[in-house]
């Protein structure tokens, strides 16, 4: 048997591609890695696997708690991890889904060809970056209140549709349809919503940004016809979340958790690990404001794609609507959702993982995806009719300097990873060392003079740290999600432009 | 400077000293505002600010995080922070005045949240030092 050892922690390869942290200790079930040798290198660099270790020690775990291919450290649990808890004797962590609740991307269509944009490619990006809120304190495309904040929590998409940010056409290619049927407006504090009124609408800042990108290249033909896309088609990706609302919403049930429910989170190896038990209210109540700021955080990116139309509108001189600005989908990547699935149980019907199942039944679970990207297969009744029948997009970023791709769920990732796959390429640098070894505008002159893609930020000093080297090989992340079959590729896109905060 | 910021994969860790605990909080959050903004101006109205917690790392916890919610509200990043910290029957307070730096005369990323993994708080031969990582 082939294993490894970084720092104490010892893997099994499984297969290829798959590596297995057998259970011990107090481990409530094993954990698993989905990578490549090269890729396990440099997630073992780091503490992503005492993270991963970590999180099996969740109430209720079931099967592996799974880290994808470009996972790395994060706080408490590791992004790029996935961790599915029994709904009914486990438990819910805000710290497994992430402060950025619903951080996620969507691709907008269009039926411009990288030919219609080239020689637009300066004013396009000064007129996104001029449009679009970014940035600390930018404020957003909706001056909100209280009762706009309200309800958007309550009513997602829905709201952006009533009030002509959104066509219907949008809310059919959007998860969930954009709204969260169990999102509870009221269990999001004051606090929260103060922060979120006056960012409704905006990027942020860090690693989020908005793209434009061409097709490369297309790997499967009738999916991605299925999709609407096609070599050399012009798309916009949208990288954001749901901003201090949500930042602030998990944060404030960390510490309602910690403190009521201090016996599980004595037995737990990391206070952000704090988790409440199913079942319980603050389980109910930090539930429904999750699902509240999921609703947020896709209003956010209706209203920034609603102004991406309207620059492209100025910028090419025709309606969003002839140059077939339609939204492809929208993914979410720090999110947990109640959703069936056949696990392994033991004889007394408790699920388990690990090879000691005596049976498999169908359980209703709290499936954690922290910098983890949803990945049903074709069939699947939760996949949006429009693509039922080729399974779910999947977008997955790359730095501004590489490919982006699109997958669709595999018919593998319902039994190996609780259908889920990677969400991006995965930092490998620090932000410290970033600008010790990039300068912002060196890397923004050699990005657009060698390889003709335009970059505005607020300030140098982010370019640097989201720099191309500052990111995990995303070819090689893809390569393990298709290999696997959790994720198959079917299109790569290439950035033309891009705006950070 | 009584903090540091030290290299972390996905964020930031702030590394913070002090004479007391008063102090190294105060340059925790020096720390989140050198996160937030390379080069801060010498410029803003003085705010204060209490807050309340069950322990110390709780305190540090809520403190930062009460920083980050007053940066959203008022629109201005805190900076040159001044703090002291008190115990009483098992209750931690922090009394603390920050400088709000209006974000109209800076170049600032987001710090999303303060987060509890790898938090230290601890006694050193001259003082107290803390760790903290932010979320960015």
């Amino acid at each position: 048997m082939t294993t490894r050892e970084f720092d104490g922690i010892r893997l099994e390869r499984v297969r290829e591609f798959v590596w297995e942290i057998p259970r011990e200790g107090e481990m409530g079930v094993p954990a698993r890695v989905l990578a490549s040798e090269a890729l396990l290198e440099q997630i073992g660099d780091d503490k992503t696997l005492q993270q991963l270790k970590n999180a099996t020690h969740l109430p209720g775990m079931t099967g592996h708690a799974i880290c994808m291919p470009d996972g790395h450290q994060g706080y408490g649990f590791p992004v790029g991890g996935v961790g599915a808890t029994d709904a009914e004797n486990g438990c819910i962590s805000p710290g497994a889904v992430g402060y950025d609740i619903n951080c996620g991307v969507r691709m907008m269509k269009t039926n411009l060809t990288y030919d219609d944009v080239r020689g637009h490619e300066e004013e396009l990006v000064e007129a996104l970056f001029a449009n679009v809120p970014s940035g600390l304190g930018g404020g957003g495309v909706v001056d909100g209140d209280i009762d706009t904040v309200e309800a958007v929590l309550s009513r997602g998409v829905d709201w952006a549709l009533e009030a002509g940010w959104a066509v219907p056409d949008d809310l059919e290619h959007c998860e969930d349809e954009g709204r969260r049927p169990d999102a509870d407006p009221s269990a999001v504090s004051q606090k929260a919503k103060d922060r979120g009124k006056n960012q409704l609408g905006s990027l942020g800042s860090g690693n989020h940004f908005l793209e434009v990108q061409r097709v490369t290249d297309v790997y499967r033909d009738d999916v991605a016809a299925s999709y609407g896309l096609e070599a050399d088609q012009v798309v916009v990706l949208i990288h954001c979340g749901s901003r201090g609302l949500g930042h602030q919403t998990c944060t404030d049930y960390l510490r309602k958790i910690e403190k009521r429910h201090d016996d599980v989170l004595a037995a737990l190896p990391d206070k952000e690990l704090a988790a409440a038990p199913a079942g319980s209210e603050l389980a109910e109540e930090y539930y429904g404001a999750m699902c509240a700021c999921i609703n947020f955080a896709w209003v956010n990116r209706q209203l920034i794609m609603h102004r991406t139309r309207q620059v492209f509108e100025r910028v090419f001189d025709r309606s969003w609507e002839e140059m077939g600005m339609d939204l492809l989908y929208d993914v979410a990547h720090n999110i947990a959702k109640r959703e069936t699935h056949t696990v392994g149980v033991d004889p007394q019907g408790r699920p388990v993982g690990g090879g000691v199942a005596a049976d498999r039944e169908e359980r209703e679970l709290y499936v954690h995806r922290k910098g983890a990207t949803r990945a049903f297969p074709a069939g699947h009744p939760e996949v949006p009719a429009a693509y039922r029948d080729v399974g779910q997009p999947i977008i997955i970023p790359g730095s501004m300097g590489a490919g982006s791709y699109v997958l669709r769920g595999g018919d593998d990732s319902m039994d190996l990873t609780f259908g889920s796959t990677a969400h991006g390429a995965g930092r490998l640098m620090s932000r410290t060392q970033a600008k010790q070894e990039f300068w912002g505008e060196t890397v923004q002159d050699e990005l657009r003079d060698q390889q003709h893609v335009y970059v505005k930020a607020q300030s140098g000093a982010t370019v640097a740290e989201e720099a191309p080297g500052v990111y995990k090989d995303v070819d090689e992340v893809v390569r393990v999600s298709d290999a696997l079959g959790i994720g198959d590729r079917v299109a790569r896109t290439y950035p033309v432009c891009n705006i950070k905060g | 400077m009584p903090f540091e910021l030290r290299p972390h994969t996905a964020d930031v860790a702030v590394a913070a000293t002090g004479d007391d605990l008063g102090g190294t909080f105060a340059a925790a959050a020096d720390g989140l505002a050198a996160a937030t903004c390379d080069d801060i101006p010498d410029v803003g109205d003085r705010f204060s600010l209490t807050v309340r917690a069950e322990g110390r790392e709780a305190l540090l916890f809520d403190y930062l995080d009460r920083l980050i919610y007053e940066r959203d509200v008022r629109g201005v990043l805190p900076a040159g922070n001044a703090a002291t910290v008190s115990e009483v029957d098992g209750e931690w307070l922090i009394e603390a005045t920050a400088r709000g730096v209006p974000f109209s005369t800076i170049e600032a990323r987001d710090v999303k949240a303060v987060t509890y993994s790898e938090m230290r708080i601890g006694r050193v031969d001259d003082g107290w030092e803390a760790y903290v990582v932010l979320d960015v």
